[in-house]
């Protein structure tokens, strides 16, 4: 199994590379010529992949010639569109870092390119991978919470703008938080439910890192579902950058029979450094992302989770389409395509 | 300074929470209510030696009182309120200070021309773990604070038949998230937008009553947003309440059933769940608002946390979140509040002094 990265810009990148590198029976390569906008001191390029040892193309050509099986694409997401179609056309099977796009138009011409191509387009959302959400999915499934009333979520972390300056760059990211961190929860809900996203509300603020970048770095997003689910999601890059862990995703489901909480990354031992002066944090949980590229590169596991695919992360991005379009009103808006 | 000599009005779960406070503080307490159950409750207490007693109607306790605390049904607040204020007597009221702002607004015009006080009783802002919050938030602490969540849930409440009727109760939203209304109000000031979904059973008719759950994201002026959820929920839902307040240069949060100095961890058979919530390590927040309440009528340098402004935003934010629920609609708050009929108002939180 070949598999080429394609692009350093996310910051998932570096944990691609080196679970590839290390998956048994896997050839990983990189690529990443395009670096022109990458912020001074960000180590992108060969040196990046020499940092992970792996292999490195110096153009996408270069790693297509290679005749991978199935490519990541890890450019900034308002990028993602020409790689993927570049997939597309060397008729690669791709997965896609979250968002799918910066905007539905360019999400739905990756979907019917990988479609028409008859190639698998996969969107990088990891938590679904997470036994904390198998269980929850297990027990709405089961019906142990009868109907969900609602669900209160949050994916909070620092702003990743220190490793990489374009996740707060509206031109290349698509927006700041809301665009960032909304999809994660918004993907849980899109396979938990199998129902439509009608409605959104959401209101953001750049009251955290201000002055520092313009993007908005607050943000709660209300999604109404077609099966009368109600959803708050506070997206907001609230968590503190000199904390030791990077933040976390957690989620609230009330339902009529049960009331469940999860936490996808609350399994660690707590501690302090006396030696660095601050707590001190080991995390202990399954490794999402090697799951996920399990399922990717080899189909789902014992507990049967897929990848989310090309359409998931459309109807996802539709949701971040319209509470961006509600944060600039002031008022509720409906999901377009739905 | 005149004998605290309390008119207490009903004998229900609040009322008994706030008892102890009042006597602990050298109150004489008088209790009226109109279905015995003050002769029960005065009972109770003086067979344990308290100056308690029952008293059979309203004039013969408006007469005999330096304060009146309305410990009842929120729909009979106004009439309550007004009685006691025509009496010339402060008024402690339990939240929320009435359905509507009108009704609320016209307490408090009636108290300011009076001359008398009026205490809605967010009893919230008493409990330590808030206070200590909102000092850091005065103090900047956390720098600008930008988003806010709040939850508050516990077992849907069986014991009087009026909280399962959205039209005496105001349901979930106006009875039990208002608390975290006020709160959110309080660290992040005020409210210029609301958007709110209630889902499940709003009349509880059954008996478990069903799960009824709101959520409501409030817009403050200062551009920081806050998530407030609240659940009245299945009969083994333990009274929890959250908190997670961020800003540009810091967070706290803050979780009622993390910390609780100490728990029981076994007792041979499973504990019923507990309606009002109590800790035994601190002491009671009933008890420290009521003590702020009664200082203030002696010294006019007191000024309580809670103001009688306070309690009218605080019921025009969750009828909005009510109108918003009901509607779909946002609902905007652009008119700035009338000008409060109470002392000064209440500057934004990032001005005031800190709560002690």
């Amino acid at each position: 199994m070949k598999v080429a990265v394609l692009s350093f810009a996310h910051v998932h990148a570096a944990a691609y590379l080196t679970l590839l590198r290390d998956l048994p029976g896997v050839e990983v390569i990189g690529s990443d010529p395009d670096t022109a906008l990458a912020a001074p001191g960000e180590t992108r390029g060969r040196a990046f992949a020499e940092g992970h040892g792996v292999r490195y193309a110096e153009t996408y050509e270069d790693a297509f010639a290679w005749g991978p099986d199935a490519v990541i694409v890890c450019s900034e997401n308002a990028r993602h569109r020409p790689l993927v179609e570049l997939a597309a056309a060397h008729r690669v099977d791709v997965l896609c870092e979250k968002p799918l796009a910066t905007t539905v138009a360019d999400g739905e011409a990756m979907v019917a390119a990988c479609r028409a191509a008859g190639v698998r387009l996969a969107v990088a959302f990891p938590v679904r991978f997470s036994p904390a959400y198998a269980a929850v999915k297990r027990a709405v499934a089961a019906g142990d919470t009868g109907r969900v009333l609602t669900v209160s979520g949050a994916n909070n972390g620092h702003m990743p703008t220190r490793a990489r300056r374009w996740f707060a760059d509206p031109e290349l990211a698509g927006g700041g938080a809301l665009m960032d961190h909304t999809v994660h929860i918004a993907d849980l809900l899109d396979d938990l439910f199998a129902a439509h996203a009608v409605e959104v509300y959401a209101q953001t603020n750049n009251l955290l890192y201000e002055g520092e970048v313009t993007a908005e770095t607050s943000g709660l997003v209300t999604v109404v579902y077609d099966n009368d689910t109600v959803a708050t999601i506070d997206c907001s890059w609230s968590h503190p950058r000199s904390h030791p862990a990077w933040g976390g995703l957690e989620m609230t489901l009330v339902g009529e029979h049960a009331t469940l909480e999860m936490d996808a990354f609350d399994q660690k031992v707590h501690g302090h450094s006396e030696r660095h002066g601050r707590a001190l944090e080991l995390p202990f949980g399954v490794d999402l992302d090697a799951a996920m590229l399990r399922a990717f590169l080899y189909g789902p596991g014992p507990d049967g989770m897929a990848v989310a695919d090309g359409e998931g992360g459309l109807r996802t991005l539709r949701i971040v389409a319209a509470a961006y379009a509600s944060a600039r009103t002031g008022a509720p808006v409906a999901v377009a395509g739905t | 300074m005149p004998p605290l000599h309390i008119g207490l009005l009903g004998a229900g779960g609040i009322a008994r929470a706030h008892l102890p406070g009042w006597l602990e503080l050298g109150a004489r307490v008088g209790v009226h209510t109109q279905d015995g159950s003050a002769e029960k409750l005065a009972a109770e207490y003086a067979a344990r030696g308290h100056d308690v007693t029952a008293v059979p109607t309203l004039p013969e306790l408006l007469a005999d009182c330096r304060a009146v605390d309305i410990c009842t049904p929120t729909p009979t607040h106004k009439d309550l309120a007004l009685a006691a204020i025509a009496a010339g007597r402060h008024v402690v009221c339990e939240k929320p200070l009435a359905l509507t702002v009108a009704d609320a607004e016209d307490i408090a015009a009636a108290a300011d021309a009076a001359g008398v006080r009026l205490h809605p009783a967010h009893v919230v802002r008493y409990f330590p773990a808030y206070a200590a919050m909102r000092d850091a938030v005065v103090r900047a602490e956390l720098g600008a604070v930008a988003v806010l969540r709040f939850t508050r849930g516990g077992a849907r409440p069986q014991w009087a038949p009026w909280f399962g009727d959205p039209a005496q109760s105001g349901g979930v939203i106006m009875d039990l998230m208002v608390h975290d209304i006020d709160i959110a109000r309080w660290v992040a000031g005020d409210v210029v937008r609301v958007h709110a979904r209630t889902r499940g059973v709003e009349h509880a008719t059954g008996a478990p009553a069903g799960v009824v759950t709101a959520t409501a994201v409030l817009t403050h002026a200062s551009g920081a947003v806050s998530h407030v959820s609240g659940l009245w929920g299945l009969p083994d839902q333990r009274f929890r309440t959250t908190f997670r307040i961020a800003g540009a240069d810091g967070l706290l949060c803050h979780d009622s059933t993390a910390v609780p100095g100490f728990r029981i961890t076994a007792q041979g058979e499973r504990a019923a769940n507990e309606g009002i919530p109590s800790s035994p390590m601190t002491e009671s927040p009933y008890l420290s608002e009521l003590r702020e309440f009664a200082a203030s009528w002696d010294d006019p340098a007191v000024r309580p946390r809670v103001s009688a402004r306070d309690g009218i935003e605080a019921v025009r934010i969750a009828r909005a979140a009510v109108e918003s629920s009901r509607t779909g609609r946002a609902v905007e708050l652009t008119t700035a509040p009338a000008a409060p009929p109470g002392p000064a108002p209440a500057p934004a939180a990032a001005n005031v002094e800190p709560t002690r």
